[in-house]
């Protein structure tokens, strides 16, 4: 038990129960999760799912049922408190727009323990982000690097990022996670992002959570996903073989049909057609379906 | 108390337009006026009072340009903190905000610290710049203006000192006093933002209405009753007007000492004590308000 807890360690992020109901209509019922340190969790979801309410919760924005720890605190009582060590970037623009980039810069360092300017400074070099320039002045893609630069420049143990690329360009997007990863993961640090382009930011996460109408459907390390889940394109001989061992999942795709299936045999699967592991966003498609009711 | 320096540092630089270009270009348009006034010859036509001696003319001046900017520091306080307390939700930069190491009450605190310090600050420099600028004037009109005695020159200085003495006291009694009204609608920002302006004035009318309907005999002596005829008493913060005119009209110097003394045997202590008070538990529920409700 002892060396277990030794080598177990503690998580950045605990949820144990979590609801939230806005106007009596609940809106998360009940999740349960672990968020260990210096892991990257995508956390994924249609419209209205419940993801931004989820981090809002771990950011201490809202209230809640059940009980949320971050780095073992209460993040609703000690938001102030709490953010010394987690930073986010919303998934609206919001720096704020009367300052300019270095007044922001000078206020960080006075209000913020844990920012470096010249790191901020560092990250802006190669970037149309002048020191001088009004953020109100900025367009859409400078303010999104200016803001990662901002937390980027936070030395916190965790960083939550909803929606961070929203309207941006590809080659911001891409550019965006690049830099994320290069120059801000580390192990002690914990990255946890909600996107809609799945596929832009499965290279990168270690960890995955799909959450459906307020409830986890899927929480699992990204290497177990190859595991459990598989695709095939069954070859038309074999789709009624196929059906029989009950994929999650059907469509067809240029006359082919792909199903996806959980937790079947491999080896038994490549007889019926071509096996492959299936991307985030098939398997975000197969398992976000909601049943009839 | 590096971080409440920043803070407040920010919110001069979000609201300074109010502050610092508005009485700039005030004191621009003034100086404009007087030196229109020089070239067009006006300082003569209108020459027409009496008046004792230049620096008394110049203590009339100044009084006057006193009393503007102390209404101007009122009125513009009293919007600054009916647009500060929800500034910050503007744009969705709550969100920023929030995700800094700092208590929504430090935040709303460091508003309320800035509208008693570097904006009241702001306008005395304005203040003392417009002093000045009557400074020029008089001297203008006792070169070009006969009947003008021409005064010492200290007389003019110990004039000048001995009112931004008397109004340096009275702006930080004023501030004191007025607290609990600038928290109310700071209050009211937190909650209903821009609807804060009439709200700060159409609840406590509804609150006096209720009472003159429904327990109109139990203050039977104060007139409109309890609730109305107490902010009336409590919004009146000014220098009675026998007293500035008695100071006014003597031969000597304006006496800052002797007024500002007779003026603190006026002020009803316990309300401005309780006052305080009352403002500092208004930005305290302002704050948790912010903390449990605004996210963005």
């Amino acid at each position: 038990m002892n060396d277990l807890a030794q080598t177990t360690p503690a998580p950045i992020v605990s949820a144990r129960g979590l609801k939230k109901q806005f106007g009596g209509r609940e809106i998360l019922h009940g999740l349960d999760f672990d968020i260990p340190p210096g892991r990257i969790y995508g956390l994924v979801g249609h419209n209205g799912a419940g993801k931004t309410t989820t981090l809002n919760a771990i950011l201490g924005l809202t209230s809640y049922e059940g009980t949320v720890r971050v780095l073992g605190e209460d993040p609703y009582a000690k938001r102030a408190h709490l953010m010394e060590n987690v930073a986010f970037i919303s998934d609206v623009a919001s720096l704020p727009r009367f300052l300019r980039v270095r007044e922001l810069f000078a206020l960080l360092t006075n209000i913020h323990p844990n920012f470096d300017p010249a790191k901020a400074h560092g990250f802006l070099e190669g970037t149309d982000v002048k020191m001088d320039a009004r953020i109100k002045n900025l367009s859409k893609g400078m303010i999104a690097q200016l803001h990662l630069a901002v937390v980027m420049a936070i030395n916190a143990k965790l960083l939550v990022l909803d929606e961070p690329t929203l309207g941006l360009d590809i080659t911001y997007r891409k550019r965006f996670y690049r830099r994320l990863l290069e120059d801000y993961m580390t192990e002690e640090r914990t990255l946890l992002i909600t996107t809609h382009q799945v596929d832009e930011i499965e290279f990168m996460l270690s960890d995955i959570m799909f959450i459906r109408d307020g409830e986890l459907i899927l929480h699992m390390q990204m290497e177990t996903v190859s595991g459990k889940y598989a695709q095939v394109l069954v070859r038309p001989a074999h789709v009624d073989a196929a059906r029989a061992l009950k994929p999650i999942y059907e469509e067809t795709r240029f006359g082919q049909t792909a199903m996806v299936f959980d937790g079947v045999d491999r080896a038994h699967l490549a007889t019926l057609g071509d096996v492959s592991t299936p991307t985030l966003s098939d398997l975000f498609v197969a398992l976000m379906q909601r049943e009839p009711k | 108390m590096k971080s409440l320096t920043a803070l407040i540092k920010r919110e001069y630089l979000e609201h300074r337009g109010a502050f610092f270009y508005a009485p700039a270009a005030i004191l621009v348009v003034l100086t404009v006026i007087m030196l229109s006034g020089i070239t067009l010859g006006r300082f003569e036509a209108q020459a027409k009072v009496a008046i004792i001696s230049g620096a008394k003319g110049f203590e009339f001046g100044f009084l006057a340009m006193s009393a503007l900017w102390m209404a101007y520091l009122l009125l513009a306080l009293f919007f600054y903190f009916a647009d500060a307390f929800s500034a910050d939700s503007r744009n969705n930069a709550m969100l920023f905000w929030k995700s800094m190491p700092q208590s929504d009450f430090k935040i709303l605190a460091s508003k309320m610290l800035a509208g008693f310090s570097i904006f009241p600050a702001l306008i005395f420099v304005a203040l003392i710049l417009s002093g000045v600028i009557v400074f020029v004037g008089v001297v203008i009109m006792l070169v070009t203006v006969p009947g003008f005695t021409v005064s010492d020159p200290s007389a003019f200085f110990a004039s000048a000192l001995n009112i931004l003495a008397f109004d340096l006291g009275y702006l930080v009694l004023a501030l004191l006093w007025y607290a609990p009204f600038f928290a109310w609608v700071g209050l009211l920002s937190v909650l209903f933002r821009r609807w804060s302006i009439p709200l700060a004035f159409l609840i406590p009318a509804l609150v006096g209405l209720a009472e003159n309907l429904l327990f109109r005999n139990i203050f039977e002596d104060r007139d409109g009753g309890f609730v109305l005829s107490y902010l009336r008493d409590r919004i009146n913060f000014a220098v009675g007007r026998d007293d500035i005119f008695d100071t006014m009209m003597q031969d000597s110097t304006f006496n800052a000492g002797a007024l500002f003394t007779r003026f603190l045997t006026e002020v009803d202590w316990s309300q401005l004590v309780g006052g305080v008070g009352v403002a500092f538990v208004l930005v305290y529920v302002a704050s948790e308000y912010r903390r449990r409700f605004v996210a963005t």
